[in-house]
Formats: C-alpha cells, structure tokens, sequence
C-alpha cells in the first residue's frame, strides 16, 4: 500500500461520507488516486486485508451509491484528464478518466479547446481533424447535474433530458477499463466480448479467463438503471455500465461523439388544464422526429417556482408564469437547418391548438441568453424543492424528499400517473411532479411537512414500486439504484433474480469488498 | 402611440475579431445578437403598447445581415422593422450613428417615443440617446429604471443617479435610455416567432433617407480610432498544495502582500 494516498478520517473529509441523496456514511480512510497503478495499489493492499472499499466520483448522484458503508474511500476526482482521441470512419472518440466533470467535457467538445498536453502523435493527428471538421460535436447524455462525473455516469448509466432522443450513457460508451479489486485489469472494446444466449466468458489482461452465468430475469423495455444489464447475447461492456461500482474501478472510459444538430431551440408550452398535456406528448411523439427532450413539469411544481421567484434574488431573472397555467411541457428541436426548425415549431402550436390550448402560451428560446433562461427554468424546480426541504428538515432532522425515479410503458403511463395523483390527494400530501414524461418517466416528489408525511410517503412510494413492478416498468429509471432502492429492486426482480445478481457480483470480488451496499444488501469486511 | 427601440447588433461572445486595418470589430450575422440593454427597450415599448395601444418599430443601422437581429425582435413583440443600411453609412463613430437614426426616425414619421437600451456592451459610449435626442431637437432622460406615467403627450421617469434617483416629467417626442433593471424581457411565442419570419422589414439607404453625405459614415466622424485592442488578462488561478494549515499561510501571505503593497500579479 502506497500509504501516502492514504488518509485517515477527519473533518477535513467530512463531505466525502455523503452525496446528493443526503444520506451519510461512515470510512475509515480515504484516497485520491492519480492514476491506475495507484489505484492497483490500493485495491490490492485492501484485497489482503479485507478491507470494504467504497468508489467515487463528484457524489452528486442521488442513491447514495457514493456513500461508504466503512472502509476505505476511493475518491477519484483527481483523475479528470482527457487522455486520447481517435478518428474511426469519420467518428471521434474520446478516452477520459473518470473523475472527468461533465460540464468541462462538455465545453472541451463544443467549443473544441480540448487540452492535448498528454496526447499520443495519433490523438493529435485525430484532433487536428476534429478542429478542421467544420461540424460540431457533442455528447449527448444530458443529467441535469452538470458537476457529474463521466465514472459517475457510467456507473448509474445516467441520462437526462436529451435521453429521450439519444439513449442513456450506455449508449455513447465504446470501451472501459476496469481494476477488479484483486488488482487484475480489464480493457473491453464494444462488439468484442459478446455472451453467447446467458453465458460470457473472457480474458483479463492477467490471462484468468472468466466464465459467468448470467442472471435468467427479463430487464422491463421501458427506460431502465435498476439492476446490472442483462440481456440474451449481450456485449460484455454493458455489464459493468449500470454496475453501481459494484464490479470493478473504471479507469478509463472511452465515449463516442455525435455531430451537434445546426438547430438547437427550446419550447416551454403551458397549459391551462393539466389533463391534456398526456394528449399533447403522445401527438408531439407521433408527429414529429425531431425532438430531442420531452419534459413535464406539475401545477405544484410551478408555483414552488413562483414562490421562490418571488423569494430568492437567485430566481429573480425567471420570466414569469401566470396564474392559470396548470402544466408546463418543454421540448427541445434539434434540427438541422431553420427551414426544419420553423416547421417543428408550427407544429407544436397545431397541436397545442388542436387541443383546445393557444400557441400564444409559449417561451421559444432561439437565442443562447433565451435558452439559458428556459434552462434557468428546469433546474429552478428540483433546485426550489430541495431548498424547501432543507428549511423544513431544520426543525425536523428525520425527513427528506422522497423522490420517485420509476418508468413505465406507453400504454400505462395514464394509468400510473392517475394513480400517482390519487393517492398524493388521498393522503393530502404537499407535493411536487415533474420529468421525463417523453420516456413516460416522472419524479413525484413527495415534500413531508412532519414526520407523518414523510412515513406514509414511504408507504406510497413502496406501493408505487409495487405497482410499477407488477405492470413491467422499471423502479429506477435513471439515478440507479445505489443503497436507498435496494427494496424496490427486490420488488421489481424477487429475492431470487437477486440472489442471481449476488453471485454475478461474487465473479468479480469473491470477498465481497466492493461497494457493498449498492444493488443489494451484504454486510460483509472488516475495518482497514 | 408610435414607438420607436433602436437596436444593435453586437457580438454574442467576448471573443471578438477586429479589422486590423480600420481597427474597428468584424460582425458577424451567426455570432451576433441583440445589444442585452436593447432588450429591457424594447421590453418597455411593448409594456407601453399593451397601455396604450398603438405600433413598436424597431430601428437598426448595420449591414444587411443585420435583419437577423431585427427580425428576433419583432419575433418579441416589434411590429415591423427599418433598416439603416448602405455601405455610405460604414465606419460611423457615434455621432454618425445619431444622425443616420435621426433620418430614419423622420423616415418613419410621428414617432411619440424613441427608447433606447442605456448603451451598447461592444462600444460603452452610452452616448447614442443622448445625440439621437439632440440631433432631433427633442428632450431626453437617460438611465431611466421606471417609466411612472406615460400619456399620448408626456411621460414622468425615475433615472438614476450617482447619488439616488431622480423623477423627471417631459414632453413628447422624447428619447429615454433605459437600465437593466427596468423590467425582465418576455421571451419569445410560437407565433410570435412565425410572424417575424414573414414580418414587414424595410431597408433604407443614404439617398432614400436624403443624407448629408458629409455626416454619415466615416467622413461624418469626428471620432478616429488609433489603435483598438483586446486586455491582455494577466490574472491566472492558482492552486494551494498542502494540508490546510499550508493553505492558510498561503492565502495569509497573498492577503499582507495586497495590504501593505497593493494588487500582486497572481
């Protein structure tokens, strides 16, 4: 063990016990490793000494995935470089570390000012090409917590608004490289290893060949981050993307570009009456391909909005919403020219007229201060919520939000959203609905006033899971599953799809050392 | 009420080209928009429109791709828009510009109102307003945060100050330049943006709008530019290595150094 990464627990290291999801852990130990074999040295010393490791990124996730379950903490934040490019068949690829923040990829890429300092003759030949390209680039996963990291990203296999359009993250990763916690590597190339029905096999870079069964369940088709990939002749890759750290470290990630459409706009609609705004999606989704985000946002959620506009200097520059409005629907076209754009937006007030609501209740932001405006807009909401939270947990310590992640089908999603709102009414519960609604994926957000709220928000949120479960959606749609929705995996899979997913894991890290907590409960190690 | 917004087009970034030969900045349409101050004018003229009714026209001296922004502010409300164009009125310092706005002013007829954003954030002269109203022979109150009453034939402002803020009461025609704080500027409709597309946009050039063609463009500009340049930004960040009790003694000695000998390079 190099022990001069290592560093005991203290209050300077305080922060690193919790992220996003506000639950707080307990280590004994942390690290900030800069490169792999630092990271092969710790793993290994821990290997023999049974020490728990936790992995972690920004921990900004909201599952509690980066909280340490004691240990030790590898934090790797440090490792946040761009390290290659390359130019296959006139697409670019990125190779980052994972500690990479997501908004410097994203100004990195789109105003192509990546920093080259360690790039190969090869990368700087590709990137040469990528300034001379005269199309822009972007990646496309879009969680609306920009300070993420890429290893974050993979590891709950992230996506955001633009998912709707272009996939979670899974579907921009081309290669990783994995440290196992017994110090063996992995480099994986999509297409390369693939399971022949449920059995896979490979190398490590050792030469230990690894031959896994894998779990016999059915993943739900809706948008999924519940439980590890597992499909009938699946690409390795997409095992360990989703894994909740709970394979192996990623020490690289390789990530492909896409072209950036011409014509970025956003559309805020609004209504008047809530109820037809399912109507209006499922139109815009039959009508038209050049959407790129679908996102809902709840009469709650815009007078929180309101409120906060009025209260908060921060909100302040918010336009306002008026009264009446009961739901607000934003999507974004990506089109190629303005011809294009013109006419998604024509037909986005035919449709709205068609329904009955006036094309004349809409915020079009074409410019990049109207954009940034409307964007200002969605991050108010989640943002206003937890700031409501956080004054109301002053006085009582014990309650959180409770925020939903579940997806269901097409065909049920009227079915669960009236059920949503049913209960929340029945109980009186104070509350706030909003996200997805083009993947048919919505975060209710059930706001406690007192202790009573928040248990039967527990009781709710449990049924929902349920629920959703029994109608083939999945509990976790996009922030994982981490150590807060264990149950629900439980629920969505049966204790004996889980059970599968222990052994799977057992493949891996046969001491039970690695993230435990996350997907499932083991409580195993001992104290470093 | 006939009211007129005059509005620039400036760069959309920071990072600005310059002709190294007229050392003067290089527009380009994809990279420009609407001066930000602009925006609060033309916000203030619809505010009074739906008062008062009547018509907002926005005016612009600029190349022809300047349509782009006149068009975005007619997608927010301007009814139609003019355009000062011709290559007579290139190389204009602001006194120039004033005179161009006022032949395009008179072009338009009977305007009750002209509203300008407090300055443009390329140039920061902040002296458009002011010569527009002189050179029209008609008052004005600039850095006007608040328009308290407004009729067919006065309007009382709060502009201010060093000190404060002042309430002011003039006639009409007037010209105002208005602060950022005056409103926050509705954003754009759907069909607010398919009107402009096809809105009524007109260019003028030096002969219809009768100019003196000895005060428009660079022979009417008293100003002359020397030399125009980018600040070098010498500032650079930092990062404190070490434990915590390092870091302190670090920013301590940055913060003695600033006291006892003033502003340190890093």
């Amino acid at each position: 063990m190099q022990n001069r990464l290592i560093n005991k627990m203290n209050e300077n290291f305080a922060e690193y016990l919790r992220d996003e999801s506000r639950v707080c852990g307990n280590a004994d130990s942390i690290s900030f490793p800069k490169d792999e074999e630092s990271i092969i040295n710790i793993v290994k010393d821990a290997y023999n000494k049974n020490i728990l490791l936790t992995i972690q990124g920004a921990r900004t996730g909201l599952a509690a995935g980066a909280v340490p379950n004691g240990g030790h903490i590898i934090n790797l934040s440090k490792m946040d470089k761009i390290i290659s490019m390359k130019n296959v068949d006139e697409e670019y690829y990125l190779t980052v570390q994972p500690g990479l923040i997501l908004s410097n990829l994203i100004e990195e890429v789109e105003n192509k000012k990546i920093c080259i300092e360690n790039f190969s003759k090869e990368s700087k030949k590709a990137y040469v090409k990528f300034l001379a390209d005269k199309n822009k680039y972007f990646f496309a996963p879009d969680p609306t917590e920009k300070t993420a990291t890429l290893g974050g990203m993979v590891a709950c296999n992230a996506s955001g608004a633009k998912s709707y359009l272009y996939g979670s993250t899974r579907n921009h990763v081309t290669g990783l490289k994995i440290v196992f916690i017994d110090g063996d590597k992995l480099s994986i190339q999509r297409g390369v290893y693939k399971a022949r029905g449920r059995r896979l096999s490979f190398f490590t870079s050792e030469n230990k060949k690894i031959e896994l069964k894998l779990p016999k369940y059915e993943m739900p088709t809706t948008k999924n981050a519940s439980g590890y990939f597992i499909e009938d002749n699946m690409d390795l890759i997409d095992l360990f993307i989703g894994s909740d750290g709970t394979l192996g470290i990623i020490t690289e990630i390789e990530i492909k570009l896409k072209k950036r459409p011409n014509i970025i706009w956003g559309v805020n609609c609004f209504f008047e009456k809530e109820d037809i705004v399912i109507e209006f999606v499922q139109e815009v989704k039959k009508q038209m391909n050049c959407i790129a985000a679908i996102e809902f946002f709840d009469k709650n959620a815009l007078e929180i909005l309101r409120k906060q506009r009025e209260n908060s200097s921060g909100f302040s520059k918010l336009p306002s919403v008026r009264k009446e409005m009961e739901a607000s629907i934003y999507l974004e076209i990506h089109a190629d020219d303005e011809e294009k754009a013109i006419e998604a937006l024509k037909n986005i007030g035919e449709i709205m007229k068609e329904l009955g609501n006036s094309d004349e209740n809409t915020w079009v932001g074409r410019t990049d201060e109207d954009k940034n405006k409307l964007l200002l807009f969605r991050h108010a909401v989640p943002e206003s919520v937890n700031m409501l939270i956080d004054s109301r947990r002053k006085d009582n310590s014990k309650i959180t939000k409770l925020g939903t992640d579940m997806a269901v089908k097409s065909k049920d999603f009227r079915y669960i959203f009236n059920l949503y709102k049913k209960d929340l009414m029945k109980y009186n519960l104070e509350y706030a609905i909003w996200g997805h609604i083009g993947d048919n994926h919505l975060h209710v957000n059930i706001l406690p006033r007192d202790i009573n709220d928040f248990e039967i928000g527990k009781i709710l949120y449990k049924n929902w899971a349920d629920k959703v479960s029994e109608i083939g959606g999945a509990v976790s749609a996009e922030h994982g599953i981490g150590k807060i929705k264990t149950e629900f995996l439980k629920i969505m899979y049966g204790e004996e799809h889980i059970n599968e997913m222990v052994k799977l894991k057992k493949y891996f890290d046969s001491k039970e050392l690695l993230s435990i907590g996350n997907m499932f409960k083991i409580e195993k190690g001992s104290k470093y | 009420m006939k009211i007129v917004v005059c509005v620039k087009q400036v760069p959309s970034s920071n990072e600005v080209k310059l002709d190294p030969k007229t050392n003067t900045i290089i527009r380009e349409a994809d990279k420009s928009v609407i001066n930000p101050y602009d925006k609060f004018a033309i916000e203030e003229a619809l505010k009074i429109k739906d008062n008062l009714k009547g018509e907002v026209i926005a005016l612009s001296m600029g190349i022809p791709a300047t349509e782009k922004i006149l068009r975005d502010a007619m997608s927010r409300g301007c009814d139609r828009s003019v355009l000062l164009s011709d290559k007579k009125f290139a190389g204009a310092d602001t006194l120039a510009t004033a005179y161009t706005l006022s032949l395009g002013i008179k072009k338009i007829k009977n305007v009750s109102l002209i509203i300008c954003g407090k300055m443009a954030i390329d140039g920061d002269t902040a002296q458009i307003g002011p010569e527009l109203a002189e050179t029209l022979k008609i008052p004005h109150i600039t850095d006007v945060s608040e328009i308290i009453k407004i009729s067919e034939n006065e309007i009382t402002c709060r502009k201010i100050n060093d000190n404060g803020y002042s309430i002011i009461k003039m006639v009409l025609p007037a010209v105002i330049t208005v602060v950022k704080d005056i409103n926050l500027p509705r954003l754009p409709t759907i069909p607010g943006v398919l009107k402009s597309i096809h809105a009524s946009f007109e260019i003028i050039n030096a002969h219809n709008a009768t100019a003196n063609i000895n005060r428009i463009g660079s022979t009417g500009s008293p100003t002359q530019v020397i030399d125009t340049f980018i600040p070098e930004r010498k500032n650079v960040a930092i990062e404190i290595e070490g434990d915590i009790d390092k870091k302190i003694d670090f920013i301590g000695d940055i913060i003695k150094e600033i006291m006892y000998n003033g502003r340190i390079d890093n």
